[in-house]
């Protein structure tokens, strides 16, 4: 696998190889292979892991001399050309190595550009919020809202996770607000923090749009989610080998359901009764259309959004290692590394979704 | 907080979408929630208004929620739509106009206009609740029929307030205003309360909220010489900024023990204040619901009313 050895990820996906006798041959540090080529064992398996969550990996993907301060929203653009670039060293090496890369790159590649991930399910079929051109700046944001006629747009950096640099914005009556976890510091930086605030000054607002287009922007009309138990909520789905097998509900007071913002797991039952089953399969059949349209990789996670009557639904982004959902369960009561694993007796590389 | 999931019970019977892949209820046994969707226009709404009209026993319907009229934040509420359907849904009882959620469109931002039309196009309409107050207005009426009547907002008019007090809601059991904050044109004053306080107009009134207030405190200390007190069993002053302050005078006003119910959750006083409130209160056999606290201090020196967005 290719991972962070240090990382959660790579201790949890060891556990899984030792519950199912799978052989780990090899971890990869992703430091060697954001900084050069490497060597694969040959003839494996290759797991493609996140590279996230270490500034050296970080700093040596956006190609740096410092690493970014904690937390800043810096150099997305350079992060994704280096991605690239490493994923495609990747590529080269499972060539010679006769090895098969689990997450191919060309997947990956799609999931962390917004704009492309959008246009390839838009292309399937796959039910996603209208989107407009990437704006340039907050100026072209707002002409393009207007001749849109959209008051209300989600706003994300084109090659961000999770919600990083992610705003909801709302225009209307002359007023404007920005939902958000993006800190404008002094001097214009931009912060993640754990905290959703809002803005209601445009020239902040403006001045956090303008920053992070810089580095490329997506931004779709704002698709009113579900509530339950007083909560926002949406579903994050992971598809393993076409399978719907891990269903999280992430539950919010803000418009951000990601976890990591103190967000909570919500009670999927609940949900299920809320929805209705006929709903609710709906939704997860939409899951695996989403997944399809990466057929080369063993497991994608989507997160999926029912508006507030349950009776629709959208796909509101695909994770490429969206799979890190510790104490989660499938039917088969394998958490998500078992299930993947698993699934490998059987997993075959299936044919791209048309597009 | 944010209103952020709609009501699945109204006027006491469960709530039905219209329209839904579900069987249809009777007309009468449901109450009914119309609503468009994200992008849904004012004409695509007026068409589904009518389609609801012409599909279910309209004559039959009892209940209405109206919810997305589309573009909300834009578009003013189908106040004069509902009114001028009054001929074809005699036994509407109950109206909820503006039901969304904060994904939909947030509460202080919701597009209202003149209920007057609404009151005097249905004169033997019980219930009747309004979300959100943006440009919303009201006339003084007399209505025989009204029980209950809710303003829920981010920030309710001084004017309005002061129309629901020239009102004469003689069978008003429950009256409910959600004062908000002056940020979203929550400008009502203790004063503009008078004449509600009073109760002169309010002859049956047994529940009153004064409710996601900024001013609780000056509302608690005017409660607490209120005319209309005597008559309730229910107060409430939940969702605001009450603080030690506020129940300080209230508690060192006039008796409140014959209430059965008060309601101050999420709110900022000390724990000393919460637990002298439910003793006292208490032990006379009130139910008094102190849950929801916040920091007394607020956040970063701000103390916020529950709902404003």
């Amino acid at each position: 696998m290719v991972g962070n050895p240090d990382n959660r990820r790579v201790a949890f996906l060891r556990a899984a190889a030792a519950r199912t006798g799978v052989l780990v041959r090899q971890v990869v540090p992703w430091r060697e292979l954001a900084a050069g080529t490497v060597t694969l064992a040959r003839r494996t398996l290759v797991r493609v892991d996140s590279p996230g969550e270490d500034a050296e990996v970080d700093r040596l993907l956006r190609g740096a001399t410092a690493p970014a301060r904690h937390g800043e929203i810096v150099g997305l653009r350079a992060w994704y050309r280096g991605l690239r670039a490493a994923l495609t060293r990747l590529a080269e090496a499972a060539d010679r190595a006769d090895a098969l890369l689990l997450s191919p790159p060309d997947d990956v590649l799609i999931m962390f550009d917004k704009g492309a991930c959008h246009a390839h399910l838009a292309a399937a079929g796959v039910p996603v919020p209208p989107a407009l051109p990437a704006p340039g700046g907050y100026a072209e944001l707002r002409a393009a809202m207007r001749a849109a006629g959209w008051a209300r747009v989600f706003v994300k950096p084109a090659h961000g996770s999770s919600a990083s640099g992610v705003l909801a914005l709302q225009v209307a009556q002359g007023r404007v607000r920005a939902t958000t976890p993006v800190e404008l510091a002094a001097g214009g930086a931009l912060y993640n923090s754990l905290r959703v605030r809002t803005y209601t000054d445009e020239r902040a607002i403006a001045s956090i749009v303008d920053r992070l287009a810089a580095d490329g922007l997506h931004v779709e009309r704002w698709f009113p989610k579900a509530g339950l138990a007083g909560r926002v909520v949406d579903l994050r789905v992971l598809v393993v080998a076409g399978r719907a097998t891990h269903v999280v509900v992430r539950s919010s007071r803000t418009p951000m359901t990601n976890l990591h913002l103190g967000n909570g797991r919500g009670d999927l039952a609940q949900l299920r009764t809320a929805a209705g089953e006929r709903a609710y399969r709906s939704a997860l059949d939409t899951a695996c259309q989403a997944a399809s349209c990466f057929p080369g990789s063993v497991q994608v996670a989507v997160d999926l959004m029912f508006g507030p009557g349950w009776a629709r639904h959208a796909v509101a982004e695909v994770n490429a290692f969206g799979d890190l959902l510790p104490g989660v369960l499938s039917a088969q009561g394998r958490d998500t590394y078992t299930e993947q694993l698993v699934a490998l007796r059987t997993f075959a590389p299936g044919v791209a979704c048309a597009t | 907080m944010t209103i952020n999931e709609h009501v699945t019970v109204f006027a006491g019977l469960p709530v039905a979408a219209f329209p839904s892949d579900e069987p249809t209820p009777d007309a009468d046994a449901v109450a009914w929630r119309i609503s468009g969707d994200w992008d849904t226009t004012i004409e695509e709404f007026g068409n589904l208004f009518e389609t609801f009209l012409s599909t279910v026993d309209a004559a039959a319907v009892r209940a209405l929620i109206i919810g997305d009229w589309g573009n909300s934040y834009e578009t003013t509420a189908p106040i004069e739509l509902v009114a001028s359907a009054a001929s074809r849904l005699p036994r509407l009882r109950a109206l909820f106009l503006g039901e969304m959620t904060y994904e939909e469109c947030e509460i202080s931002w919701i597009k209202q206009g003149d209920v007057t039309a609404v009151l005097d196009a249905y004169p033997d309409l019980e219930i009747f609740r309004v979300r959100g107050a943006e440009g919303l207005r009201l006339s003084p009426v007399r209505h025989g029929a009204l029980r209950e009547l809710a303003f829920e907002s981010g920030g309710l008019p001084g004017e309005v307030v002061r129309a629901v007090g020239e009102c004469d809601l003689p069978a008003l059991t429950h009256l409910e205003l959600w004062l908000g904050t002056d940020e979203y044109g929550g400008d009502a004053t203790v004063d503009d309360l008078a004449p509600i306080l009073a109760g002169t107009r309010l002859p049956a009134l047994t529940y009153l909220g004064i409710r996601d207030a900024e001013i609780s405190d000056q509302v608690a200390a005017a409660i607490a010489a209120a005319p209309v007190v005597a008559r309730l069993s229910t107060l409430d002053l939940s969702l605001g900024v009450l603080t030690d302050t506020g129940v300080i005078a209230l508690l060192g006003g006039q008796p409140l023990v014959h209430l059965q119910r008060l309601d101050v959750h999420h709110h900022f006083l000390s724990a000393e204040l919460a637990a002298r409130l439910t003793s006292e209160l208490g032990e006379a056999g009130v139910d008094v619901d102190v849950s929801d606290p916040q920091d007394p201090e607020g956040e970063d020196g701000h103390r916020y009313v529950a709902v404003a967005e």
